[in-house]
């Protein structure tokens, strides 16, 4: 079997096969995660290459009871971060949406079940692109990759009472930007 | 349980984050209240709405590639540290040899020839001539040993550029690559296409630059541990076209391919790899 923790202990010990298998196995998670975090293709796929060679190079100091994924996500964040952070100082600001945002069809909200898939696609990517970085970073983990609030707390180094209202906030605006679509009016 | 407790407790119920006895209370709230579990409903609604989302994004095949050159270079630079160490010690070595032999020359100069000559008198008793002979091949040693021990940095790096050594192999292969990268550009540059064409038919190019781009990485990154920057340089800027050329389909759209001819042309990529075979190892 080739369980995470197998393969984690295979590369440590030179296999460079186990390091591959990694590879296949997250790098998809990975790069949609940077995805959501950069919204940006190509940069997408610098950091997620970033990734995976500093996880190469700093997988003997992972611990035993971590888990791979949680591990992998929190190497992505802190690249997509730097990133982010370079990409701030360079332009003064992060100017990750377009502000034309919300015009997907011609001037009336259409309701979900008329969106395409790709103007769906379009619509969380640049909704998400509006959060702050805090609020798309809880939001993008729960609610995109499943993790749990603990998972969360690993990855961000956020405490459970600021990823809770993050979280709750992001919902929030997320809700805002699509209700017009997808027929979503609940209010928390 | 009062709504307003329930609908704080809501988004956790969702996310399968309560504690056992606020899930029970929650669960029962939701039975007996139209409110809250329509309000629970659209929750659900929402996450329904977000699990539909499909980036659309896929993992490129170069990725492992780059990847790959950069854990390799990781086992390279483990085997290049060993091969360092041992060369390091082996200089070392040589070094404290060399010393030792000049210092017993210089301390008993005298004496350290007359053996020599001595033994050779003694064997074949010599006229002078080869008498002066052996004394100048023992100068002529002598000439030998003494650079590396006075001038070590500036010779090491003498005998490093110039002799068929381990670096020189790798400044071979970077040349082989130049050379071969200049090829499949300059097809690029000089494909004819025209307006009738449908399809062109790339197959060859395409897998030529899948295996130069292999290289390229490696290429490139040694380049840069070795502070051939000039190199480094050329290798990251020929990048970009390997990779559009080894994304091409077999069969690729007249106007993909004009598109990377015209970017040959205008960003003058292939002189640039003439102008690198043509300046010798000083431009590297």
């Amino acid at each position: 079997m080739n369980t995470s923790a197998d393969l984690v202990t295979r590369v440590c010990q030179g296999d460079a096969d186990a390091f591959r298998l990694i590879f296949e196995r997250y790098s998809r998670p990975v790069i949609s995660f940077i995805y959501d975090m950069v919204n940006d293709r190509a940069l997408a796929e610098e950091l997620t290459q970033e990734t995976f060679v500093r996880a190469f190079r700093a997988i003997h100091t992972m611990r035993a009871e971590t888990k791979l994924s949680t591990w992998l996500f929190g190497i992505a964040r802190n690249v997509a971060r730097e990133s982010l952070r370079a990409r701030a100082r360079a332009h003064n600001h992060v100017d990750l949406a377009d502000k034309s945002v919300m015009d997907l069809s011609d001037d009336k909200p259409v309701p979900v079940e008329g969106l395409l898939s790709k103007e769906l696609n379009t619509l969380v990517r640049r909704s998400l692109a509006m959060l702050d970085e805090d609020k798309r970073l809880v939001f993008t983990l729960k609610v995109l990759h499943q993790c749990s609030y603990e998972e969360i707390a690993t990855i961000t180094g956020f405490s459970l009472a600021k990823l809770k209202t993050d979280l709750h906030r992001a919902r929030a605006e997320m809700r805002k930007k699509i209700s017009p679509y997808a027929g979503v009016g609940y209010e928390v | 349980m009062k709504c307003e407790v329930c609908t704080e407790l809501l988004e956790e119920y969702l996310d399968g984050e309560l504690a056992p006895h606020d899930r029970d209370h929650v669960d029962a709230h939701l039975l007996s209240c139209i409110e809250c579990s329509e309000s629970f409903a659209a929750l659900t609604a929402e996450q329904e709405f977000f699990a539909r989302y499909d980036r659309e994004i896929e993992v490129p095949p170069f990725l492992w590639t780059r990847i790959a050159a950069h854990t390799n270079t990781r086992k390279r630079t483990w085997f290049g540290g060993l091969f360092a160490k041992t060369a390091i010690a082996g200089a070392i070595a040589v070094l404290l040899i060399a010393i030792a032999i000049g210092l017993v020359y210089k301390s008993s100069k005298p004496k350290a020839l007359a053996p020599v000559v001595a033994t050779t008198s003694s064997t074949t008793p010599s006229p002078d001539p080869v008498r002066k002979s052996v004394e100048s091949v023992a100068q002529k040693r002598r000439k030998k040993v003494r650079p590396p021990i006075i001038h070590t940095p500036i010779d090491q790096s003498d005998v490093l550029s110039s002799d068929l050594s381990y670096l020189d192999m790798d400044e071979q292969d970077t040349a082989l690559h130049i050379e071969q990268s200049k090829i499949l550009l300059r097809s690029i540059k000089n494909v004819q296409i025209s307006d009738t064409d449908e399809e062109i038919d790339v197959t060859y190019d395409k897998a030529l630059s899948r295996r130069l781009l292999n290289e390229n990485v490696v290429l490139r990154r040694d380049a840069e541990m070795k502070a051939k920057y000039p190199t480094k340089t050329l290798l990251a800027d020929l990048e970009p076209f390997l990779i559009d050329i080894a994304n091409l389909p077999d069969r690729a759209r007249p106007q993909d391919v004009r598109e990377i001819k015209e970017r040959v042309q205008k960003t003058e990529i292939v002189a640039a790899l003439l102008d690198y075979q043509d300046h010798g190892i000083n431009n590297r």
